[in-house]
């Protein structure tokens, strides 16, 4: 891994202290994740991750998306420090990795604690892991983690005994012991009820208002859509494209739909207007937007006597983002 | 991020290095390290050295130590060994086994034989001795009515009317009759630097290479005892010091109270009973044929009518090689260093001899 | 960053190290498991010590049996020379033999390593807690064996093996040396339990391991052509504390066996380091 320049670093910590999370801006440019070429080819000759060079900007919520088995995962393993790359560089918050990760919290592949031991015991076990976290009040910690996911009700409940909700709530949890600068999230909806899963998706947002950027995996291409500003789709190893999310819809317009009796004359009309590709089909006719605003084209609809029933505009989903980048359909149900 | 593979197994690998080599090459390390200590000496001024000491100092000095005794004289594994224990004649003839010995000064010395969460002990005091056995917590007082001629002995001849140089050139001059001799000054016994003696057959038909003796660079007293089949590199058999001090041992080595609570037996042993064992008297009419290595020792022979020793027996001679000659007919069974025929006449011939050598002999009555 | 001021600050090296110890030995200890195979372990002096009570006053008994049933001490000694040949190496070898390959199986590792534990801290942590695990299980066994033997047995003067006869006092000590010196051969044993826990991702493949290799170095130990490869297995070693009941005792035998226990500490602990701090945690 490259260091970039740690000398810089403002570190409110005495000198022989392992790390704690710097408060002062990180020197990689606000770059939370920087890769370069990461690599990852295991024993088999099999490459899971083929040259990723993927930028995630401080403070961004980062929807890291692409279908099982596409490299997610032993991206994130590489990231985390649980596998070694075979090949480039990276590196968290622009520190060294055993630095950067007392001010990381991570949730890798579903939930995994002491089946024997209550949840806050859990808790107490891997905040001892931290070497940034102190003893002393590491009660109060756990007390505060659990209170900011709702489990303080089952706090004393042995691990064993939680629902797959709450053992997903716990692990985000156990993420959250520490104030963490970077929080990795693989798939931390996975296998939660609707219920569960808005719950997950708002604890996000409200990590997210905190400043912390949020680093968040998924097969669900809506749920990216909801929750993240920015967005790095993976298709077999490769990262085919990222950016924010308007940056990825910017290839594709938006397209007009008009719900409308007078077919010929509105399609007539949105031509003169200059909107290109209209099709009139049924009771609608569409046209790609371009760069004219709905309204004033409503207007002139309405102007001209034609029967306006509804109208809309279609953003293009990722999901179509997906299929125009790389001619696949994306495997929904995961 | 991580340290670089190489240098990772490199570090097992070192610790493995390192720890065989403090195992393997540790005596060896030792040995070269006090290489040019003892003076050169031939055999013949080695044997007169050796004995001017013995004439020097009566009886051994004081000393401590572990003796262990090896022999891999290659038996099969002999019936009923491991279940007689590990102190009985059977399991005596194979692997290896430790006694601890203190000799003061005077007729007092200590020998304990330790096992697994047991130990035996004979500890003599003058005329006074003590056999102790953990295993049956037993105290035997052994009343020991030595004759003259049982005193401790260094096992050198020590007639006193001829010089040392005289006796060792009489002794050297026998040996060569059959051997070569020879003499290296760069070993090490026990940590102690010794003078070895080798004495390698010159009879081809005796399956014994060589004998090698190490004595103590400065006391001369034997430590170690080596007997080197043909066509082997590790001795067959070999008894020897592998500790050893010369510091006078604590005198509560030599002293024994019966513990309370254990039986306490009283035994006497005469002088006349050591003599009569030493000698073999009751063995019956032992001769020998052949000479020098070659010598074959003849015993007559019959199958013990016990049961349990006549399938003892018969499970050992499952092994054997049935020969048969001009001389009649038998079984044969060869070990490393020793090999023995029984004929069907009723006949034990055993010696250092190779099977022909033996077959030979098993003729001449 | 609002969240930063909350961080408190950072403790030193040892502390952090001390501190995920307390929470691996609070672990092992409290988990019912170790806490059932101690209880059952301690259980066997008492047994053995009933039994004697009851057989050994027949008269005609054995030399070890006798002596026990003549002193309270004694029974430590049996106790720890019938289970330490099979049963406690067992026991530490669950222990040990779960150490990484536990937390790989229960996916707890990952959380650990991201923690960040470091994978050489958890590792030094997880041998500590193996070897004190050790220690403990030495400790129970001998102080349910001396309490046993003090209400069934008389408690007095301690006969040796050698057939000399020191105060119940030094008796102690040398049971206090004993537990030690036992101790340490767990420790040797644990290291190997750590290194194969270390390639595996099944617990009880690490433990399973383990314990064929203690039977297979024990028929190895009992086949007399193979009396040169003894020394150097850990079984031979482990039941050399019997030194410790011999006049005078002999030191330079118990400092080998306590050298070939380290030579065992030293090459496993290194092969577990390197295997564990070069390997893919994909578990």
């Amino acid at each position: 891994m490259t260091v970039e320049s740690p000398a810089e670093l403002t570190v409110r910590a005495p000198e022989r202290a392992p790390a704690a999370p710097p408060a002062a801006e990180d020197p990689a440019g606000g770059a939370a994740i920087v890769t370069r070429g990461l690599t990852k080819r295991f024993r088999g000759g099999q490459v899971a991750v083929d040259g990723l060079d993927l930028t995630v900007p401080a403070g961004s919520v980062f929807g890291f998306l692409g279908p099982n088995g596409s490299g997610k995962t032993t991206t994130i393993r590489m990231l985390l420090g649980l596998v070694a790359p075979t090949g480039g560089t990276h590196e968290l918050l622009g520190l060294p990795l055993a630095r950067a990760l007392p001010a990381v919290g991570a949730v890798v592949e579903g939930p995994a604690f002491y089946p024997y031991l209550s949840g806050s015991a859990n808790l107490l076990r891997f905040d001892a892991a931290n070497p940034a976290a102190s003893g002393r009040d590491a009660a109060r910690r756990v007390g505060r983690a659990l209170e900011r996911v709702g489990l303080s009700a089952a706090a004393g409940k042995r691990y064993r005994a939680y629902s797959l909700g709450m053992r997903q709530r716990l692990a985000i949890a156990a993420a959250l012991l520490t104030p963490r600068r970077l929080l990795v999230l693989d798939e931390p909806t996975n296998g939660l009820d609707p219920q569960g899963t808005r719950e997950v998706r708002a604890l996000v947002k409200e990590i997210a208002g905190d400043g912390t950027t949020v680093f968040v995996s998924s097969h669900l291409l809506a749920e990216v859509e909801q929750m993240c500003t920015h967005a790095g789709i993976m298709s077999h190893g490769r990262l085919v494209a990222h950016g924010t999310l308007t940056e990825l819809h910017a290839g594709r317009s938006a397209r007009l739909r008009v719900e409308t009796p007078d077919l010929a004359h509105a399609a007539g009309i949105l031509a003169s207007l200059g909107l290109a590709d209209v099709r009139a089909a049924g009771e609608e006719v569409t046209a790609e937007l371009g760069e004219h605003a709905p309204d004033r084209v409503n207007a002139e609809l309405v102007r001209q006597g034609v029967a306006v029933r509804g109208l809309a505009v279609a953003r293009p989903s990722l999901e179509e983002v997906f299929v125009g980048l790389t001619g696949e359909g994306f495997d929904v149900d995961g | 991020m991580r340290t670089g593979k190489l240098v990772r197994w490199g570090v097992p690998v070192a610790a493995a290095a390192v720890i065989g080599a403090a195992v393997a090459a540790g005596p060896v390390i030792a040995a070269v390290g006090s290489d040019p200590v003892l003076p050169e000496r031939t055999a013949s001024q080695l044997l007169a050295d050796a004995a001017a000491a013995a004439e020097r100092q009566s009886g051994i000095q004081p000393m401590s130590g572990t003796v262990t005794k090896t022999a891999s004289l290659g038996l099969p594994a002999l019936p009923g060994a491991d279940a007689a224990g590990g102190d009985s004649p059977l399991a005596l003839l194979t692997g290896a086994h430790e006694v601890k010995v203190w000799y003061g000064s005077g007729e007092r010395f200590r020998l304990a034989l330790p096992g697994e969460m047991s130990e035996k002990n004979l500890i003599v005091n003058g005329g006074q001795a003590w056999l102790w056995d953990s295993a049956s917590n037993t105290a035997t007082r052994l009343k020991i009515d030595l004759g003259p001629q049982a005193k401790h002995t260094p096992p050198t001849p020590q007639p006193t009317d001829m010089t040392p140089q005289q006796v060792a050139e009489k002794v050297l001059a026998d040996a060569e009759q059959h051997s070569t001799v020879s003499v290296t000054n760069t070993d090490q016994v026990a940590g102690r630097a010794v003078y070895q003696v080798s004495l390698a057959p010159k009879d081809p038909s005796t399956l014994v290479k060589e004998i090698k003796v190490a004595l103590d660079g400065e006391t001369y007293v034997p430590l170690r005892v080596q007997i080197y089949a043909k066509d082997s590199a590790e001795p067959a058999f070999e008894v020897g010091f592998t500790q050893l001090s010369f510091a006078p041992p604590a005198e509560e080595n030599f002293t024994f109270t019966p513990p309370a609570g254990v039986t306490v037996k009283d035994q006497t042993i005469t002088g006349a009973e050591l003599a009569k064992t030493d000698r073999m008297d009751d063995m019956p009419a032992l001769k020998t044929v052949g000479q020098g290595w070659s010598t074959v020792a003849v015993v007559p022979f019959e199958l013990p009518s016990d049961a349990q020793a006549k399938q003892a027996v018969d499970s050992f001679l499952k092994g054997a090689t049935p020969v048969s000659g001009t001389w009649g007919s038998g079984r044969l069974i060869k070990t490393k260093l020793l090999t023995a025929l029984l004929t069907d006449d009723g006949r034990v011939l055993v010696g250092a001899v190779t099977p022909d050598k033996l077959t030979e002999l098993a003729g001449s009555r | 960053m609002s969240t930063a001021e909350a961080l408190v600050l950072p403790a030193t090296r040892t502390s952090v190290t001390w501190r995920l110890l307390r929470s691996e030995l609070a672990l092992t200890f409290r988990r019912p498991r170790n806490l059932v195979m101690m209880a059952i372990l301690a259980a066997v002096p008492i047994i053995i010590g009933v039994v004697i009570r009851l057989v050994g006053s027949e008269g005609d008994a054995g030399g070890m049996i006798a002596q026990t049933a003549g002193n309270s001490l004694m029974l430590t000694v049996v106790s720890l020379f019938v289970l330490v040949p099979l049963l406690m190496p067992v026991a530490v070898a669950v222990v040990a033999g779960d150490a990484i390959a536990g937390e790989a199986g229960t996916g707890t590792l990952r959380y650990l390593l991201t923690a960040p534990a470091g994978r050489g801290r958890l590792l030094a942590v997880k041998y500590l807690n193996a070897v004190l695990f050790g220690l403990a299980l030495t400790l129970t066994v001998a102080t349910a064996a001396l309490l046993t033997g003090l209400v069934l047995f008389p408690a007095g003067d301690v006969t040796l093996l050698s057939g000399t006869t020191i105060s119940l006092g030094e008796g102690l000590l040398r049971v206090l040396a004993m537990v030690g010196y036992v101790a340490a051969g767990m420790a040797a044993l644990a290291a190997v339990a750590v290194a194969l826990s270390t390639f595996t991702e099944v617990a009880i493949g690490a433990i399973a391991a383990t314990v064929v290799l203690i039977i297979v170095t024990q028929v190895l130990r009992a086949i007399p052509q193979l009396d040169w490869l003894a020394p150097y297995l850990l079984p031979t070693r482990w039941t050399g504390f019997d030194g410790l009941l011999r006049d005078p005792v002999p030191m330079s035998e118990i400092w080998q066996s306590l050298l070939a226990f380290g030579a065992y500490i030293v090459l496993f602990c290194s092969l577990a380091w390197a295997r564990f701090t070069g390997k893919d945690i994909t578990s």
